[in-house]
């Protein structure tokens, strides 16, 4: 599904923190969007379903497919936002120690989306919760576990199974690996990667790390202070990089890498 | 001074900042006035005109002894503050010493510390109130007292996780090192880390010593008889119920008006002191831009984002204390 | 289970405590007790005979120890005024405090439950200043006053409508339920409208604390749900806990408004009792009194501890 982000502004109380961001997801293709922490990438990540904080208030327009979800009069009504989310948009957190529900079980956390979206029976819904769960790797026995009793990699596997469950045609994924410790992160994004390709689904993936992206999206857009400052696919980005903040990145990047390479 | 002017000015720019400015410099003002002059002279009773609806000669009408009401009204309005103000000097000094010992090195001293305020927070204030009044009878010091005691230990429970922060800090370990003594450590890196939260907390004891008295003077143990309170006029105006109902309206209304007042001046004075939450502050006090708020400082306070949850934050203390506790 | 037994330990402590307390408080007393009993006219061999009556020449180890021992089995001694026993009018009388007191939290649970639900899901800045405003001036309305607007609207035969009954209690206590519940009502409400602004605020600050930004509210959101749908389903489940201690909290800080309201309306509850006792300084009966109002306060706060605990997965992970 492509999606589209024209002249997206949000404000934060009378603070202006994203001014104006064009950016386009095509179908199939997996975007990264990049920038240092406080420069808006997350705000553009929660204002693309009304995931914002009630001070944030977003302007511009955003359409997913033919749905238009933020257009000249603000957000579409909740219930059609609501039908988006989790049937035909998959979100994956950035904290899934933050983000699962720490009373629900994991069967109960990814089946989620199926209730409300699918009429299923119960057969058949732990049916394919199941199947997810051999594809992003996780044990059948952790179906009755609560997220407290998971390791950092597993819960973000839960967040991946939960996001993909219903097989979504975008996904969004909000600094997905952040939390999570080198190696993880590399298992994460490559089981990610690997999960939405199969399913044709598009991706606009969110970090401060150019190690990652490389690894995940063909295409990205680097953000600095609420506005992009540069474009392009993420193999010239990493070789070239033009602008100031990007020449930051890539390097802040570099240093990461080797010096993880020294441990 | 500056600042000062700049906290003032940024309170009075928001409706309920106002609100809370022009009722508490009302009262205020009429509590002065009403030392000097009353319209009708507190114990001049007038024996044919006990009961009396309002008229112009009595503009809220009189009580059983034909004492002018709305005169009452002014000078319980002189009691009442001396009331809220003793109330929030005495339990924030209870609550600092309170939030010094909770958080204190020796781990013996800062559990027992926590162990007795939380046991001793469930105790209703009128109950403590009525242990008073056996001694010392019917006071305005027993309302003060029952009223420092609950809200100072109410105070301390809300104070102590960002008091344990500060006093864990790389600061206070510094300055440990160098010798400094624990009231030191106290006056001068625990209590500005807590300022929002006394600034709060200490408005709601004011506006909770006006309630407390109301409801003590009524039951016979708050401010004695025939000393003028808002608490006395309420009461009094129980007994007018069947002769004019109206009048009942006036002290109850002040009440209420003048405890919202003080409820939304601790909202307002802890927005508008914050140098994080009030770019005017850090424009007027360090001269820096005022629309950029550095990321750092955002981030060093996720309360902000929770408006309220400050002001409600007895909820604060059952939610994370025990996971503080147990590392 | 080392949380439980912790808890069980402080608990017994803070028993001891508040009753060595107010012992301690009422011997401070400016009046000589059996002064004040024996009455003004009274000879210095009277006073000298109730002082040896009950038992206050002795040391006041001894008087404490004698007390507290009554406490433990439940003797909770004789009132000096009236002779009767103690806890035989602690439990009539609580026979009304206690209803008042539940029916006044459910109404207070029946308002402010939803209204703060409503006041954390609003997401206009005006809706939501418009809740803030109303849960502030809904905590600031003195009970007396509340009550005494109740009576003008709605009490027989002072109000415009006369619907309930305004003062008393039935004589023959609960023999009529209906009626008993009838003369209550009022009272309740009177309580219940200011308690329900605290629960407000509570609870509106307890989901504005679970929904923080990539928490699980905005998980069930992604998954599909509404915010309304996510904030009452995952939400308020999240926020459980605390509502629980709000609820406790509430039970206490609703006793001021209860004494009142019961004097207001005439009801012969326990306020009514212990403001009698206080005036009257009948030191046997304030002493157990106070000291059993404490004392379930004291148990009430280890019921919410320990529910709390029990239903935050999060907090008995801890543990193990």
């Amino acid at each position: 599904m492509s999606v589209e982000i024209e002249g997206l502004r949000v404000a934060v109380g009378a603070t202006e923190i994203v001014h104006g961001v064009d950016l386009a997801v095509g179908d199939g293709e997996r975007v990264g969007l990049i920038g240092s922490s406080g420069s808006g990438k997350s705000m553009i990540a929660k204002s693309l379903l009304g995931l914002l904080p009630h001070e944030a208030t977003p302007s511009g327009r955003i359409a997913m497919g033919d749905a238009v979800v933020l257009g000249d009069d603000g957000y579409a009504d909740e219930r059609t936002l609501a039908d988006l989310r989790g049937r035909y948009v998959g979100t994956v957190f950035q904290n899934p120690a933050a983000a699962l529900n720490p009373v629900a079980t994991v069967a109960k956390q990814i089946e989620l989306p199926l209730r409300m979206h699918y009429d299923l029976g119960a057969g058949e819904r732990e049916e394919r919760v199941r199947a997810m769960l051999d594809k992003v790797g996780l044990p059948q026995d952790v179906l009755n576990k609560r997220p407290h009793e998971l390791s950092g990699g597993q819960r973000q596997r839960v967040g991946i199974a939960t996001a993909l469950i219903t097989s979504p045609r975008f996904i969004v994924a909000d600094e997905p690996t952040t939390a999570l410790d080198s190696i993880t992160q590399r298992q994460i994004v490559d089981l990610l990667v690997s999960l939405v390709d199969d399913a044709g689904a598009s991706m606009l993936f969110i970090t401060h790390d150019f190690a990652v992206l490389s690894r995940a999206t063909t295409r990205c857009y680097v953000l600095e202070a609420g506005r992009v400052v540069e474009t392009g696919t993420t193999a010239d980005l990493l070789t070239a990089p033009k602008a100031a903040p990007t020449r930051d990145l890539v390097s802040a990047a570099r240093t990461l890498t080797l010096e993880a390479h020294h441990d | 001074m500056q600042r000062l002017r700049v906290i003032l000015r940024t309170m009075w720019s928001r409706g309920t900042g106002r609100y809370a400015l022009v009722v508490l410099a009302l009262w205020l003002l009429v509590a002065l006035v009403s030392l000097f002059w009353t319209p009708r002279p507190l114990l001049a009773t007038d024996g044919y005109h006990v009961w009396a609806v309002p008229s112009a000669d009595h503009w809220l009408g009189t009580d059983g002894t034909g004492a002018d009401v709305l005169s009452w009204l002014m000078a319980g309005s002189h009691t009442n503050l001396v009331i809220a103000l003793l109330t929030v000097v005495c339990s924030g000094a209870l609550g600092l010493l309170l939030v010094g010992l909770m958080v204190a090195r020796s781990s013996a001293l800062a559990s027992v510390s926590v162990a007795v305020v939380d046991a001793l927070i469930s105790i209703p204030t009128v109950l403590i109130a009525l242990l008073l009044a056996v001694p010392f009878g019917a006071s305005a010091a027993v309302v003060v007292g029952a009223c420092s005691i609950a809200y100072g230990l109410n105070l301390a429970r809300v104070a102590r996780p960002a008091a344990l922060l500060a006093a864990r800090s790389q600061y206070v370990e510094s300055a440990r090192a160098d010798g400094a003594s624990g009231l030191y450590v106290l006056v001068r890196h625990i209590v500005p880390n807590i300022t929002p939260v006394l600034a709060v907390q200490l408005s709601m004891s004011a506006g909770t010593s006006v309630l407390a008295e109301a409801g003590l003077t009524y039951l016979g143990v708050g401010v004695g008889a025939g000393v003028p309170s808002w608490g006395h006029s309420l009461a009094t105006s129980v007994k007018l119920i069947n002769v004019f109902p109206l009048t009942v309206l006036w002290p109850g209304l002040i009440v209420t008006l003048v405890v919202v007042a003080l409820n939304l001046f601790g909202d307002a004075l802890r927005d508008a002191a914050d140098p994080v939450a009030n770019p005017a502050l850090r424009a007027g006090v360090r001269g820096e831009s005022a629309d950029a708020m550095p990321d750092t400082l955002q981030a060093a306070r996720p309360s902000l984002r929770s408006g309220i949850a400050s002001a409600d934050s007895p909820l604060v203390a059952h939610g994370t204390k025990e996971i503080v506790d147990e590392r | 289970m080392r949380f439980v037994v912790r808890r069980l330990l402080l608990f017994a402590a803070a028993l001891v405590g508040v009753s060595v307390l107010v012992f301690a408080a009422l011997r401070i007393l400016p009046g000589d007790v059996a002064v004040v009993m024996a009455g003004t006219n009274a000879s210095a061999s009277r006073v000298a005979e109730l002082r040896a009556e009950f038992g206050l020449d002795r040391p006041y180890v001894v008087q404490y120890l004698d007390w507290a021992g009554g406490l433990l089995h439940g003797d909770l001694g004789m009132s000096a005024l009236t002779g009767r026993a103690v806890a035989a009018q602690v439990g009539r009388r609580a026979a009304i405090t206690f209803p008042l007191i539940v029916m006044s939290l459910v109404i207070a649970l029946a308002i402010g439950l939803p209204l703060g639900c409503a006041a954390s899901i609003a997401r206009s800045p005006r809706l939501r200043g418009l809740f803030h405003v109303l849960a502030i001036a809904g905590g600031a309305v003195p009970a007396l006053w509340s009550g005494l607007l109740l009576l003008l609207l709605f009490g027989r035969g002072v109000g415009l409508i006369g619907l309930f009954p305004s003062q008393g209690f039935p004589a023959d206590g609960w023999g009529d339920p209906a009626r008993a519940i009838a003369s209550l009502i009022l009272p309740a409400l009177a309580t219940g409208f200011v308690a329900a602004a605290g629960i407000m605020r509570y609870t509106r600050a307890a989901l504005d604390d679970v929904a923080v930004d990539g928490g699980p509210v905005d998980m069930a959101m992604a998954c599909g749900m509404t915010r309304t749908q996510a904030m009452l389903h995952v939400g308020l489940r999240l926020a459980t806990p605390q509502l629980v201690s709000v609820i406790g909290l509430t039970f206490a800080s609703m006793i001021t408004g209860v004494m009142v309201i019961e004097n207001l309306f005439a009801l012969p509850g326990l306020g009514a009792l212990l403001v009698g006792d206080v005036g009257n300084r009948d030191l046997v009966a304030v002493q157990s009194e106070l000291f059993l109002l404490a004392a379930f306060f004291l148990v009430l706060g280890l019921i919410v501890d320990l529910t709390h605990r029990a239903l935050d997965p999060r907090l008995a992970a801890e543990e193990e």
